[in-house]
This record gives structure tokens, C-alpha cells and sequence, in this order.
């Protein structure tokens, strides 16, 4: 997991803070792939980045109805500085540092959801199928993001993300 | 043995997160929950179709070989002798041992068995994105792997 996503998924202290956490990283993803997608990739790579910038608000939008349902208000959405903050360098990078930028990137959120189910209460066990959805839908952009590069598409069988 | 309907979510996930921090824990679900053990003996048994099926030659080396350690970790777990059982395409196959380790996750009481649930699941995603890819087929044809919700569920 990359310092700054790891440090806000440790620092959460609930269920519902781990939640928030995921919802922050999800925002920032669906920043991260737009910027990649209106900055250096083009053709296939950049209809890929369009794509999977639409999952990640899907995954977001999924983390936001968790925390609706426990009556959790969501005030703040992520915005460009919080992009800065989390995927330092992705403005201004080349196709490859981009892609493997967003590679990290997916491979962190993969962990955290990991911490996520580690950690969660067990009253709150059943919204893991959820958090492993939103998980299993980035293992497999980390797949193409992998194949993208030239690089291994499998690399680990026990897919930690870090 | 685990159920392998793919039940709810993203459309119930209010009504259903609610419900859960509200308090109705798994051991109000039912009667006698499954013991860990049992819940990795199913997946183990799910892990091993996975593999037969891989073994016969529509998946690659590479996932038959990550299917076999998840095999030889759920057997030390789950204390459960090898099965050998095939069935199905190795795309199908896959899909419905992805959402077997989904389906688990409540199920597992101890926090480690639950993150190697989410690793052996994220790999199995994994699995089910390489195989499309070298089938020409759309990688990742929608945000949740395939976990979607039934009609009617």
C-alpha cells in the first residue's frame, strides 16, 4: 500500500471511518484514471481509462450507500488536491509511469479493503461481500493495467495488492 | 457447505447495511452458524473443481499453478484430504468460485481467514480477467466482477 492510503485506512477507527476511507480512495481512482485518460494515454489505453473511470464511480457510489445506510453523511468529495495527495506525480507523467501509477494505485485500494476486512466488527461482517466486489473489480483492472505495461499479468497467488 | 447464490447487493445494500449495523449479526441468521472449518472445507472442494478444470487445458499454467497453492493452503487449514472432481468451462469455473469466497466472507470468524478469503478471491478475479483476455474477450465487463444482483433477489 502506498504511505498516504495506507495512513488514512489506518487511522480510521470504525466501521464506518473505514467506509469513508474506501469511498475517499474510490473518488480519488475515478480522478486519477480521467486525468490519465485527458492527459497521456491515448487510443485503446485511453478508452480503458474512461472505462474503468466509470467503475470507480460505481464503487464509490456503492461505498456511499453503505454509509447512507448507517446514516453516515458524506459532505466532502474528493477533489484535485486530494489526487495530488494520494498518486503524487500522476499530472505531467508519461504513458508508462502513468499506467503504473494507477497500477499502485488499484494495488493500494486492494489492501486497504483488505485492512477493511480484517478489522470490521462482526455485526458488519455481511457488508464484506460488498468490499470484496469493489476489491475483485480492481484486481482485474490491475490485470489489464499489468497487460497494458508488457508486464506479467499474474503475478501472486494470494493477490494482496501490496 | 457454502451457498453459492449470488444474492443481493448494490440495489439492497441500504436496507442490508442497515439491518447489519442495526445489529442482526450472523448468529441471528441462523441457528448454528458453520465453523470456519466448514466454510473452508466447501471452498476447498470449490477450489478443486476450479483446478480439474483448469488441468484440463483451458486456462494456462500460470492460474493452474496459483490455483494449486490455494488448494494446498485451504487443505492444511481445513485439515480436508485432496477431492478430485471437473466440470464446467474454465471461464464458468471460475466466475463460481469467485463468488463462492464472496459468499464465504461473513461466514469466517477469524480476521486472517477472512483477508486469505479476499486474497484467494481477488486472485480468482484476477483469473476470470486473464482468461478473457486471451479468449479476445472484454477483460472486465463490468465494476464488480461479476457480483451483481439477481432480479427478484
Amino acid at each position: 500500500m502506498t504511505a498516504p492510503i495506507a495512513e488514512l485506512f489506518e487511522a480510521a477507527r470504525s466501521d464506518s471511518g473505514l467506509l469513508k476511507v474506501a469511498l475517499h480512495v474510490e473518488e480519488v481512482a475515478a480522478l486519477a484514471y480521467t486525468t490519465a485518460a485527458d492527459g497521456p494515454l491515448t487510443g485503446d489505453d485511453r478508452a480503458l481509462a474512461r472505462r474503468f473511470a466509470e467503475h470507480e464511480r460505481r464503487h464509490a457510489a456503492a461505498f456511499e450507500t453503505m454509509l447512507f445506510a448507517l446514516t453516515v453523511p458524506v459532505r466532502e468529495h474528493a477533489g484535485p488536491d486530494d489526487l495530488d495527495a494520494l498518486v503524487p506525480g500522476l499530472r505531467g507523467a508519461g504513458r508508462r509511469e502513468t499506467l503504473r501509477a494507477l497500477a499502485e494505485l488499484e494495488g493500494s485500494a486492494i489492501a486497504g479493503h483488505q485492512l477493511i476486512g480484517r478489522r470490521v466488527g462482526e455485526h458488519a461482517l455481511d457488508a464484506l461481500r460488498t468490499v470484496a466486489a469493489v476489491m475483485a473489480g480492481g484486481a482485474q483492472h490491475l490485470v489489464v493495467l499489468r497487460y497494458a505495461l508488457g508486464d506479467a499479468t499474474l503475478t501472486r497467488a494470494f493477490e494482496s495488492g501490496s | 457447505m457454502v451457498s453459492l447464490s449470488r444474492r443481493q447487493f448494490l440495489g439492497a445494500a441500504g436496507a442490508l447495511a442497515a439491518a447489519l449495523w442495526a445489529g442482526c449479526g450472523r448468529d441471528d441468521a441462523r441457528e448454528k452458524p458453520p465453523s470456519d472449518a466448514e466454510v473452508l472445507s466447501g471452498l476447498l472442494e470449490r477450489e478443486q473443481r476450479t483446478l480439474s478444470a483448469m488441468r484440463d487445458g483451458a486456462g494456462g499454467e500460470a492460474i493452474a499453478r496459483q490455483d494449486r497453492q490455494h488448494v494446498a493452503r485451504l487443505s492444511a487449514l481445513a485439515g480436508a484430504a485432496a477431492l478430485d472432481r471437473s466440470g464446467g468451462t474454465a471461464i464458468a469455473v471460475k466466475q463460481e468460485g469467485f463468488f463462492a469466497y464472496v459468499e464465504a466472507l461473513p461466514k469466517l470468524a477469524d480476521p486472517d481467514l477472512r483477508v486469505l478469503a479476499m486474497q484467494i478471491a481477488a486472485s480468482e478475479a484476477e483469473h476470470l480477467a486473464a482468461l478473457r483476455l486471451d479468449a479476445g474477450e472484454e477483460p472486465v465487463p463490468d465494476a464488480f466482477a461479476g457480483y451483481t444482483l439477481e432480479d427478484g433477489a
